[in-house]
């Protein structure tokens, strides 16, 4: 009788090229992966794979999205984070009881500490890393805003991109940076927090007068950060450089819709809005005499992805996820995400009934290990 | 006359080229065909394809899959080229996609190999800058890790864990949500 002989071993140098085609969005398959030995180990967890998979495939993955929903108990308001990818968070409801998300960028999450209080003694911002597993409460503000709803709006940032230049893969685990924007009686004020420092800047202030803002949907386009107001009409935007405070008006189309802020692909702003059954892509354009306005882009008919049960009342954009392309429709029939560019439709959270804001979070998801992957044959063998 | 006849056969003789496989076999292909390993175009734009182009890396089986495979593949770039002036649009449109289709069966069939000639072909579209080929061999790979546990990766692949208890534990600590 004779034994089969056994299966070759796969070249070492073909492994990385194998495993960079692992699809991003199945993190959970390169992490089993990275359990094979202790070259694959080393390879997947080393910071340039996480560098070449970038260059693969570009924008990161979309993980999942964070969002307030109301369980099967019936309990309101209990902030999760719902997968659309095989990554799970270490840990995450518990912790995230009483946080409300309201931007996510490069992986992290923002999240404020519900109720917003006029002593800003007793405000309190949190950044939450799922993939690296890291939180971090931000130190208090030393102002508050006007004590009105919305008067603020807050985005973080990896200050590579507040630089003007990620690539998606260095900042992770790196420094970054959270931007306050407030009303402050007839002016708007803006802080920046620093991870580095581990502290707010002083105040800085413009002359834009009352704002209430959308606690949701920031985007980071043209070098800037672009809030929305709950007017409908305009934008607020803060230049990343000059941190300059300044307005941007919306198309008449959009006066008072609801719509999702968005960094086209070329970086240049964007925003989706709903109208009846169709969703509205406009972005802005350059002009032939130089000057920047806005021109819609894209038609994509609803009513020929959703079911017609979710078209009764006109859908409620939730939430954009920059990169990946993918917005999410809060309707009466279903939560649902539509991917942008290959118009999948999918339902998203389960048996949960979600609120009408989502934060999506993107990022590359590789284990960072410790010894296994940086020690040379430390300690006894096995 | 006589040299511009000279110069027609040089034409038609440079549209062929001879590959040498690592067990001295030879291959005749057209230029189209073997242009599609960025390895052999640059030795053809240097001029060193006279008298064949030894290719001591590949045997002459794996060498035989190759160039079937860019066979199949230079047709489809010539076809993508030239059809565009004979038919409509929508008749362009329909031919392309039965055309894509086909080439998709094609290389689902072309992957049916055992292991040890994957591996080849994988090192052979690397050697040769075989960019379809590689990326075609490599995400067979890639896909049949999925959802797999280190266990079966490793015997897939005969590979000895060499892991210490003390670090897969850890591993698996950090990252227990892929296990789950």
């Amino acid at each position: 009788m004779t034994t089969p002989p056994p299966p070759p071993a796969i070249p070492g140098e073909l492994v990385e090229e194998a495993l960079l085609r692992v699809p991003p969005d199945d993190p959970a398959s390169l992490v089993r992966a990275s359990l094979v030995c202790k070259d694959w180990c080393r390879l997947i967890s080393a910071p340039g794979f996480r560098r070449r998979l970038s260059e693969r495939h570009g924008a990161p993955p979309l993980l999942g999205f964070v969002g307030s929903v109301t369980d099967t108990d019936g309990r309101l308001g209990i902030t999760r984070f719902l997968p659309t990818s095989s990554f799970r968070p270490r840990r995450a409801e518990a912790d995230l009881f009483g946080w409300v998300a309201i931007h996510s960028c490069h992986g992290r999450v923002l999240l404020f500490r519900r109720p917003w209080c006029a002593n800003p003694r007793e405000n309190r911002l949190l950044v939450w890393d799922p993939v690296a597993d890291e939180r971090r409460e931000l130190p208090r503000m030393s102002w508050r805003p006007e004590p009105v709803p919305e008067s603020w709006n807050a985005a973080v940032l990896c200050s590579a991109s507040a630089a003007a230049g990620c690539n998606y893969s260095d900042c992770h685990r790196g420094p970054f940076l959270v931007i306050f924007v407030g009303t402050l009686g007839s002016t708007t004020a803006t802080s920046v927090y620093s991870s580095d420092a581990n502290a707010w800047s002083e105040r800085t202030s413009a002359r834009v007068s009352f704002i209430q803002y959308h606690i949701e949907a920031t985007a980071i386009a043209e070098n800037a950060l672009y809030f929305n107001t709950i007017t409908g009409t305009r934008l607020v935007k803060c230049d990343l450089s000059t941190r300059e405070v300044s307005w941007i008006n919306l198309p008449t189309e959009a006066s008072k819709r609801d719509i999702v802020l968005m960094a086209m692909e070329d970086g240049r702003l964007g925003f989706a809005m709903v109208k009846e059954d169709n969703l509205y892509i406009w972005s802005r354009e350059v002009g032939l005499d130089g000057e920047k306005r806005w021109a819609q882009s894209r038609i994509i008919e609803l009513n020929k992805l959703l079911p017609a049960d979710a078209l009764y009342v006109e859908p409620h954009l939730a939430g954009y996820a920059n990169g990946a392309g993918v917005v999410f429709l809060w309707t009466c029939g279903g939560f649902f995400s539509v991917d942008l560019n290959s118009l999948r439709v999918e339902e998203r959270g389960g048996s949960y009934r979600l609120g009408k804001s989502v934060v999506p979070v993107m990022s590359f998801c590789t284990p960072a290990l410790g010894a296994a992957s940086t020690g040379e044959g430390s300690g006894p063998g096995a | 006359m006589a040299s511009a006849g000279s110069g027609d056969e040089k034409a038609a003789a440079a549209a062929m080229i001879t590959l040498i496989s690592s067990d001295n076999e030879k291959f005749e292909v057209t230029e189209a065909t073997a242009t599609l390993s960025q390895t052999i175009r640059h030795m053809i734009e240097d001029g060193c394809t006279d008298g064949g182009v030894p290719l001591p890396n590949v045997t002459s089986k794996i060498l035989a899959r190759v160039i079937e495979y860019c066979k199949k593949h230079a047709t489809a770039a010539a076809g993508e080229e030239g059809s565009s002036s004979s038919f409509s649009d929508a008749a362009f449109l329909e031919v392309d996609r039965a055309f894509l289709e086909e080439l998709e069966e094609f290389d689902d069939a072309f992957l049916e190999v055992d292991r040890a000639t994957l591996f080849d072909l994988i090192l052979a579209a690397n050697y040769l800058d075989i960019k379809g080929l590689l990326n075609l061999t490599c995400q067979k790979v890639a896909d049949s890790v999925k959802g797999k546990t280190p266990e079966q990766i490793r015997e897939m692949y005969n590979i000895v864990n060499d892991l210490t208890p003390e670090e897969e534990a850890e591993i698996r600590r950090e990252t227990q949500w892929a296990f789950e």
